[in-house]
């Protein structure tokens, strides 16, 4: 069962609300404060459960502080106040909300935190169907020693040559963020699902293009993408023997740029040429499972 | 929770859909698109529908005309359009703009807890539209955030839900990536004054167009 973050300052209702959810299996770790959410969150929480004020900020401080740090992580309010009477929060932090009511609330309040902490309820990206499936697929490889192998390394290093771009990169997207497992021309190691556009491309089986990134409305607002210079992207999604999808092996340049139809037949290449590469791993039994 | 619950959708051509089912419904805003959402929404079930273009006041008038019962235990919903509804009653709640997505969040599951509470462990949601939503935020990703959160209480709640988004006015990519979450896509159409629908993502539905039938 995942752990459950709960913050509230009041000793009563914060005791009887841990063991509602202690007693629901989960794993409890209570906070105070504001200040004390920092110390106690780490990429094992699975849900943040806050009350609406405390004494140092508001639930709403404890959303941007976990948001900040661990963007995928659900969070919810359980508070007896109204919804007119919450302080104000950010117009897009987007919260789940229980209210704290009569004796019921806290079954009410393992439900919702049982969906958030065991699904992906809350993510600020497009999911696919089979994400849970998919995860474990990515689990099964070991990205560590995929990151160490000169393969990839030569082939994204081919392929800047071959498309006149200034990077290529192999990445794989897992529960929470990109991890690149070569890249030729910038040293990224990662990148947050929200701001990755392989987020996107691990959706189609089709190469995506984003000629202009700033053009395009999905990714327009990811300043992100801004400071690394990403300015078009093409992406064509690979997959492990099931069909699972499991990143992406991309182009990216400091400008805008389209891709003849030869192009994205040349990409589509040297996605499966990585695929396949993966796939050999895999039977070797050296991927890691 | 009611388990092998399906939700009917009496003098619509289509077949009942499992708990926990999301459509998104895709179509011009005045062809037919709101009517049939409101239909959809028909039955004894709880109900809440978010209304981000039209006054309370008015879709609760359609849905009346539609057939639909305004019961308060009931029946709620969720304004974000201009005009002040807070002389309706407790049932009804307004949030300042369709671009506090936050404040939509906590209204629409305040109001679901509140369906919840009545004893309705079925609840049908109806979002009109997505649009304004999309149009009053800058970014697109915090409307993903937003209906990631919505159709998962759906889902999770064996709920069903129904939002309708108009596809004329955005992006065709942004329409396919919101889309990602729910099961399936109803499109909808008005062909010489009469309404037609077609579903694409779940299997026992129509799949070409076909004529919805006129409110008797």
């Amino acid at each position: 069962m995942p752990t459950v973050v709960y913050v509230d300052g009041d000793n009563e209702t914060r005791s009887s609300t841990v063991g509602a959810l202690e007693s629901a299996g989960f794993e409890v770790r209570a906070s105070e404060s504001v200040e004390a959410v920092e110390t106690t969150i780490d990429d094992s929480v699975g849900c943040v459960v806050v009350t609406a004020t405390l004494s140092d900020g508001t639930g709403f401080d404890v959303v941007e502080l976990v948001r900040d740090q661990y963007p995928d992580c659900p969070c919810v309010f359980f508070t007896s106040k109204a919804p007119a009477d919450l302080p104000r929060g950010g117009r897009e932090q987007v919260v789940e909300y229980v209210p704290r009511t009569d004796s019921s609330a806290h079954d009410r309040l393992v439900d919702v935190v049982m969906a958030a902490a065991t699904e992906a309820t809350q993510p600020a990206y497009p999911v696919p169907k089979d994400e849970p499936e998919r995860v474990a697929a990515l689990e099964a490889y070991d990205v560590d020693e995929l990151a160490a192998l000169e393969t990839f390394e030569r082939l994204t290093a081919l392929m800047t040559a071959h498309f006149d771009i200034d990077v290529a990169f192999v990445g794989l997207v897992d529960a929470h963020e990109e991890r690149f497992v070569a890249c030729e021309g910038a040293n990224w190691r990662t990148l947050s699902r929200e701001d990755s556009i392989c987020t996107h491309t691990i959706l189609t089986d089709e190469v995506m293009i984003v000629e202009n990134v700033r053009e395009d409305p999905r990714f327009a607002g990811v300043d992100r993408l801004d400071e690394l210079d990403i300015k078009s992207y093409a992406g064509a999604r690979i997959t492990d023997d099931e069909g699972n999808p499991l990143g992406a092996v991309c182009c990216v340049h400091g400008e805008s740029r389209s891709y003849t139809r030869a192009e994205r037949d040349d990409l589509r290449r040297f996605a499966d040429e990585v695929q396949e590469q993966l796939s050999l791993r895999r039977r070797l039994g050296s991927g890691g499972a | 929770m009611r388990h092998g619950t399906r939700y009917e959708f009496p003098d619509l051509p289509l077949k009942s859909v499992g708990a926990g089912t999301n459509l998104l419904l895709t179509g011009p805003t005045l062809e037919g698109a709101r009517e049939l959402l409101l239909r959809l929404l028909l039955g004894e079930d709880g109900v809440v529908i978010i209304t981000a273009d039209t006054s309370a006041r008015k879709v609760l008038g359609e849905f009346e005309d539609v057939g639909g019962r305004i019961d308060r235990e009931r029946v709620r919903v969720v304004s974000c359009a201009q005009e002040r509804d807070d002389d309706l009653g407790d049932f009804v709640t307004s949030v300042g703009s369709p671009g506090d997505l936050t404040g939509i969040g906590i209204e629409y599951s305040s109001q679901y807890e509140a369906v919840y509470a009545r004893g309705y462990d079925t609840v049908r949601t109806g979002i009109y539209t997505l649009t304004p939503l999309l149009v009053y935020s800058e970014d697109v990703r915090p409307v993903f955030r937003f209906v990631n959160t919505v159709t998962s209480r759906i889902r999770t709640a064996d709920g069903l839900g129904v939002c309708a988004i108009d596809p004329s006015a955005h992006d065709e990519r942004v329409i396919n990536s919101i889309a990602q979450p729910f099961d399936a896509r109803v499109d909808v159409r008005e062909v010489d004054g009469t309404i037609q629908l077609r579903v694409r993502g779940l299997s026992d539905q129509p799949s070409e167009w076909t004529t919805v039938p006129a409110l008797r």
